[in-house]
């Protein structure tokens, strides 16, 4: 077929203008966040003082005297819609407001509805709540003994198959326990000439999304329509439907444009509340977070992460053994998920024989953490790369040449023993070297006595969440027209346009002039979530099919209309012959479901456990002041195999993106708590990265390969530049400095107390 | 927050007598950054905010008398500072403190006035007056008053003005071949408050310090004048070892606090470190002129 | 500010007018409500309040001429000013030349901090017509981008110094 003969351009490969672009540097960019109904009200959230308590009172009086307030409700209150209303996407963990006790200083426990959000926020000050204090454990690895028990017992959610062992345990905080075995780890630690052994730990951190989460949840007579922020609008839609008992199609769920996700809108936050407001109001409520409360609603895991390693006389690795502990605290949301899909990457891209793997989620009494940009990569590699820092120094071998005698290569099975396929980890080791002129050693020299310079890298690889499912649809109208329907969330990584771009290429048509139709549950259909940078893979693929679909439709539909197959024509002359004027469609549907093997539950093993590798490395140069620890990076290169971009402009803006997101994480940012009270809950003492902290140069790369069995070889990108942004810099520091951090953020305090150290000994102090 | 009045009254007389009382839920509003925030976070609740949006036309004036003394109106804003002529040619160090001091919006709408009277101990212009020798003038329902920056504040979020009073403007005085530095250390992003400022003013005569200011903000309680150093800098050569000796006597006498900008034992570190720097800093702005 | 005066003492809630883009304004205010309550009041969503505190440039609008932080704005004290938000820069649709430069260089991924830049990047060019990359730096670090498209922005704002149509024109733009 031959639809828009000058049409030559391909579409795929090309720096397509994010086609929201207009309606976004307008300020007209509709959010959840801008949305007002009739009658609607606005809910504020009483949250509990305590970090574990059971509930002996609420009293809520004082709040619904208050002139403006139309309700107020507790967890008492949603049982009569709700009878059961724990939710969740591994475990039916959380009520929808505190039943009986609360597991952490935010939790929900009240809420108030107004029309003035003023109104409601003043009454919520007016409620009080007495409680029982329990016992409460904060730390990830106390809480695998610890005598405070965070839940009476384990609720499995029954999504995830490999979650069911754990129904009905006790006594214990473990949600999940994940091991991997291979080889044999004790002939290979024996057989080792050098044994190392190193803990790593990281800081519990936040998204902070500038949107902060919103969702609004608007009763009909039998109905619910819930306007959200979300980046799953299908697994709102099935959840909010079976806490209601309700059939999915009496459940609506809409998504326009999201101001920032990163995995912070993932899964089910706010709309349970919402939606039960609602139903019990009789009335529109939305349920809108300051920024403060949004470091009380998801979070990402403060980890521990024990790492041993076995080398031969030559430099290689034989053995390794990884224990990681991951602080999910008060509800596993996606927790047990991370500890398991991440948690068999925790080796590194290495190839080594004799592997073991025992990853725990932990329940403490901490807010809760779940999914944030990298589904727990960032937290392994900032450990094992600087494990294996470490390692090369101590052998006296360059860190580069160390991982050059180790890395994954050709296929090889990674410790799952899934094979490496279309897995670039050479190619990325490469182009960092080349970058940072590695082997020529450049090095900058400060004429500054208080100033050294130091250079890093790091590497880091992730698998895809799988198995997962995507559908799409493509709709050709009768002027040939293209409207593309589908439930990935476009929350400024460029979906829309990439998946444009992809209908576009298929259909031939310009990528700039296909509609996309934003997630709604009722026209567009299934896809399991925007997460883990599966969207170009999953959805790309399901959009590829549905393109193809419809092209093959119109391509019959020509036939039977009697064109040749050398005829020139477009899709408006085949509905006018079809229907003697412009009326009809043509209707292109895809899915897709990668092919995935589960994991032996014995040993961790399979080999096909992921669809799609993605590789990620950085290269850091910076330099250190060394009277007061404070250092400036420089120079930052991110390089990654993505396979083939779809739009390189684009991705070239996720990585940098994701890089300095990460910068921040490693850098600054960090939760502090007070007896499970977050001390900093705000962007005053809360701080993200700003303009003046992007270094001086970054650099994206994107190394040459190919995604054999992606959409137009592409793969996922979103998340790829956190993998090494950490331990490269601490990497850098060392190099530098002389000092080795194992603990983030690495403050200023923290390189400068480190250097007094090794000062003090050093001269025997 | 709801419920308070909000008044601009049209005089400085008026506002006075509005804020002549004892009820701390009366507080005055210039350009409102850091009270806005107080009330966000349900730190403050007001009654009534007597808002001197009103007397801007009147106190906003820079000028420069006879005697070489800079006069700021309190209700100048931080932005009107940065951009003044006058200042840049007879106080150069406030429009280049003004780069980083908070952001863009929060200089464009903060005054002045309300940066001093604030009391926060973050607050960058506080040190960088008191090094200048500046003094605000005070007015309030007993009359005017003169008072040394360097004297203005009793404590965390405290100031010496009495019920009533109000800043009017601020007196910075001739240099006299002074030169005068501020240090700001931030240990989290760049754009945060800092966690340590250190203000100075050096002025030589004979080969020796004759004229030493020093103070250390943001890691004390509140604005605090490093005398001991100053006495150790006073009368003597500039030397490299002097100014090393006046960075450890500063970090040994100043009381820090731990926050989370960082713990009292690194933060005396940078005492002793920025101390040195601003004294160098200050002298080799002297050798370049 | 230059704004009216406001005499009568029970100011909890009073009518106020304004310019807004252009357009007289009235509306009935209360002393507690700020710049952005009331602009989405009035159906105008471009600039939000994200951290409340003035901090992250989200909610970025100009009185008078002058970029303020709309969320620590009072209401009622831009009565008698003229206030300009987002939605005012384009004309009949067409983008203006900060917003076509923020598209042309990809400065944004998810868009809600974009209105702050934008309306940032407008105050910067009338004061400093052909910034450095330093004093771009300077000028909007307090603007947060969580997607950090920094670097891109950085470019945004030098493409439209570059692409401004009259220097003259623009500055009178507001008057």
């Amino acid at each position: 077929m031959n639809i828009r003969p000058e049409l030559t351009n391909h579409q795929i490969g090309r720096s397509v203008p994010r086609l929201e672009g207009p309606e976004k540097v307008s300020g007209r960019a509709s959010y959840v966040h801008n949305l007002k109904l009739p009658g609607m009200l606005y809910a504020k959230i009483f949250r509990s003082t305590v970090a574990h308590g059971r509930i002996l009172s609420i009293d809520v009086s004082a709040a619904r005297m208050m002139e403006g307030v139309e309700h107020v409700f507790t967890g008492e209150d949603v049982k009569t819609i709700v009878p059961n209303p724990y939710f969740g996407p591994a475990f039916h963990d959380q009520p929808v407001l505190a039943i009986d006790k609360v597991h952490f200083v935010g939790e929900p426990v009240a809420v108030v509805l107004a029309r003035d959000p003023y109104v409601a926020a003043e009454a919520a000050q007016l409620i009080t709540a007495e409680y029982e204090e329990l016992p409460a454990v904060f730390d990830e690895v106390e809480a695998m003994h610890s005598k405070a028990v965070v839940h009476e017992e384990l609720k499995p959610a029954g999504t995830f198959p490999d979650l069911k062992h754990l129904a009905g345990r006790k006594d214990t905080n473990i949600a999940l326990d994940y091991h991997l075995r291979r080889g044999d780890p004790v002939a290979g630690f024996a057989q080792a000439v050098h044994v190392f052994e190193h803990e790593f730990r990281t800081q519990q951190v936040m998204h902070v999304p500038l949107e902060p989460m919103v969702t609004l949840a608007e009763p009909h007579h039998n109905t619910i329509i819930i306007h959200t922020a979300s980046q799953s609008p299908s697994f709102v839609r099935i959840e909010i439907a079976r806490l209601l008992g309700w059939p999915e199609n009496r459940v609506q769920v809409k998504v326009p444009h999201l101001g920032g996700g990163f995995g912070a809108k993932l899964y089910i936050k706010l709309e349970a509340l919402a939606a039960c407001a609602a139903l019990l109001a009789g009335a529109p409520v939305k349920v809108m977070l300051p920024m403060e409360e949004q470091f009380y609603t998801i979070t990402k895991h403060a980890s521990t992460f024990r790492i041993k390693s076995g080398v031969d006389h030559e430099g290689r690795l034989l053995a390794r053994h990884c224990e990681v502990y991951w602080n999910g605290g008060a509800f596993a949301d996606i927790g047990p998920r991370v500890t398991q899909k991440s948690g068999f990457t925790a080796p590194g891209p290495y190839d080594i024989d004799n592997v073991s793997i025992d990853s725990y989620a932990l329940y403490t009494n901490r807010p809760p953490a779940g999914a944030l940009r990298g589904f727990g990569i960032p937290q392994l590699v900032w450990a094992y790369e600087s494990h294996t820092d470490i390692i090369a120094h101590e052998l006296g071998i360059d860190p580069i040449e160390f991982r050059r005698r180790n890395i994954l290569r050709d296929d090889r099975p990674q410790a799952t023993g899934t094979p490496m396929t279309d897995a670039a980890v050479d190619a990325v080791l490469e182009k960092i070297a080349e970058c940072m002129q590695w082997e020529s050693g450049s090095r900058r020299k400060s004429d500054d006595p208080t100033k050294r310079f130091g250079r890093g890298m790091a590497i880091g690889f992730k698998a895809s969440i799988s198995p997962t499912t995507s559908v799409a649809v493509v709709n050709v109208a009768a002027d040939g027209s293209v409207v593309l329907q589908l439930s990935t969330v476009d929350m400024g990584q460029g979906s829309d346009t990439a998946m444009a771009q992809i209908v576009a290429e298929i259909l031939e048509v310009a990528a700039e002039d296909v509609r996309i139709v934003h997630p709604d549950t009722d026209v567009t259909p299934y896809d399991m979530a925007t997460l883990g940078s599966r969207s170009t893979f999953h959805m790309g693929h399901a959009v590829r099919l549905a393109a193809e679909d419809a092209k093959r439709k119109l391509e019959e539909l020509a036939h039977a209309m009697g064109f040749t197959d050398h005829a020139v024509w477009q899709p408006r002359d085949l509905f006018r012959r079809k229907y003697g004027m412009q009326a009809g469609n043509v209707i292109g549907v895809g899915t897709f479901i990668p092919e995935y093997r589960s994991p032996d539950p014995e040993n961790g093993q399979s080999d096909k456990v992921t669809p799609f590798w993605m590789i990620g490395g950085t290269g850091v140069e910076l330099e250190v002041d060394v009277e007061t620890g404070h250092f400036r990076i420089l120079r930052m290169i991110n390089v990654a195999d993505l396979g083939t971009p779809l739009n390189p402009r684009i991705v070239e803006t996720q990585l940098s993106g994701a890089s300095m997101m990460q910068l921040g994480f490693t850098m600054f940012e960090e939760m502090r708590l007070d007896a499970g009270q977050v001390t900093n809950a705000s962007l005053a003492d809360y701080k993200i990265p700003g303009i003046q902290d992007v270094p001086d140069a970054i650099e994206n790369e994107i190394v040459a390969a190919h995604q054999s069995n992606g959409p137009f070889g592409a793969k996922g990108v979103g998340e790829t530049a956190t993998f090494g942004v950490s331990p490269a810099i601490a990497n850098a520091l060392f190099d530098a400095v002389g000092v080795r951090l194992t603990q983030l953020p690495l403050t200023p305090e923290a390189v400068f107390m480190a250097m007094r150290a090794k000062e003090g000994a050093a001269s025997g102090v | 927050m709801r419920g308070f009045e909000l008044v601009r009254p049209a005089t400085l007389e008026e506002a006075i007598r509005l804020l002549d009382t004892d009820d701390p839920t009366v507080r005055p509003l210039s350009g409102g950054t850091a009270i806005m925030q107080m009330m966000k976070t349900g730190i403050f609740k007001p009654s009534r905010l007597v808002s001197l949006s009103s007397l801007a036309g009147d106190h906003s004036a820079i000028t420069l008398d006879d005697k070489g003394f800079l006069s700021i109106g309190a209700m100048t804003t931080l932005a009107a500072v940065e951009h003044s002529q006058v200042v840049l040619q007879h106080a150069p160090l406030l429009p280049k403190v003004m780069k980083r001091l908070a952001n863009v919006r929060v200089r464009n709408a903060a005054t002045v006035g309300g940066a001093l009277a604030h009391g926060d101990p973050h607050m960058d212009l506080p040190p960088v007056l008191a090094a200048l020798d500046a003094e605000v003038i005070a007015q309030g329902p007993g009359g005017q008053r003169r008072i040394p920056v360097a004297d203005l504040y009793a404590g965390y979020f405290e100031t010496v003005l009495q019920r009533g009073e109000i800043i009017a403007s601020v007196s910075v005085p001739p240099r006299n071949g002074c030169n005068s530095v501020y240090r700001k250390t931030t240990t989290r992003t760049a754009d945060d408050w800092p966690a340590l400022g250190v203000a100075t003013s050096l002025g030589r005569g004979e080969g020796v310090l004759q004229h030493v200011r020093l103070f250390a903000s943001a890691a004390t309680e509140r604005m605090t004048r490093l005398g001991s150093a100053e006495a150790h800098l006073r009368g003597n050569r500039p030397e490299a070892k002097l100014l090393e000796e006046a960075g450890r006597i500063a970090a040994q006498e100043v009381e820090v606090i731990d926050d989370a900008h960082g713990s009292a034992a690194y933060k005396v570190a940078l005492v002793a470190v920025q101390v040195r720097r601003a004294l160098h800093e200050a002298l080799q702005q002297g050798s370049e002129q | 500010m230059v704004c009216n005066d406001m005499n009568d003492k029970a100011a909890v809630v009073r009518r106020i007018r304004f310019r807004l883009n252009g357009r007289q304004r009235e509306a009935q205010v209360a002393s507690h409500e700020n710049l952005v309550d009331l602009l989405v009041r009035l159906d105008l969503f471009g600039a939000r309040e994200s951290c409340g505190q003035g901090l992250c440039g989200c909610c970025t609008v100009l009185v008078d001429d002058i970029a303020v932080s709309g969320c620590l704005t009072l209401a009622q004290l831009v009565d008698g000013c003229e206030v300009h938000t987002v939605e005012g820069l384009a004309e009949k649709g067409k983008l203006d030349f900060v917003q076509q430069a923020f598209i042309d260089e990809g400065a944004f991924q998810c868009g809600f901090c974009t209105p702050g830049f934008v309306m940032m990047t407008h105050e910067l060019l009338k004061r400093i017509p052909e910034p450095s990359e330093p004093e771009i730096r300077e000028y909007l670090s307090g603007n947060l981008c969580r997607c950090a498209a920094y670097p891109e922005i950085i470019r945004a704002v030098q493409t439209a110094a570059r692409n401004r149509p009259d220097p003259a024109g623009v500055a009178g733009e507001h008057a």
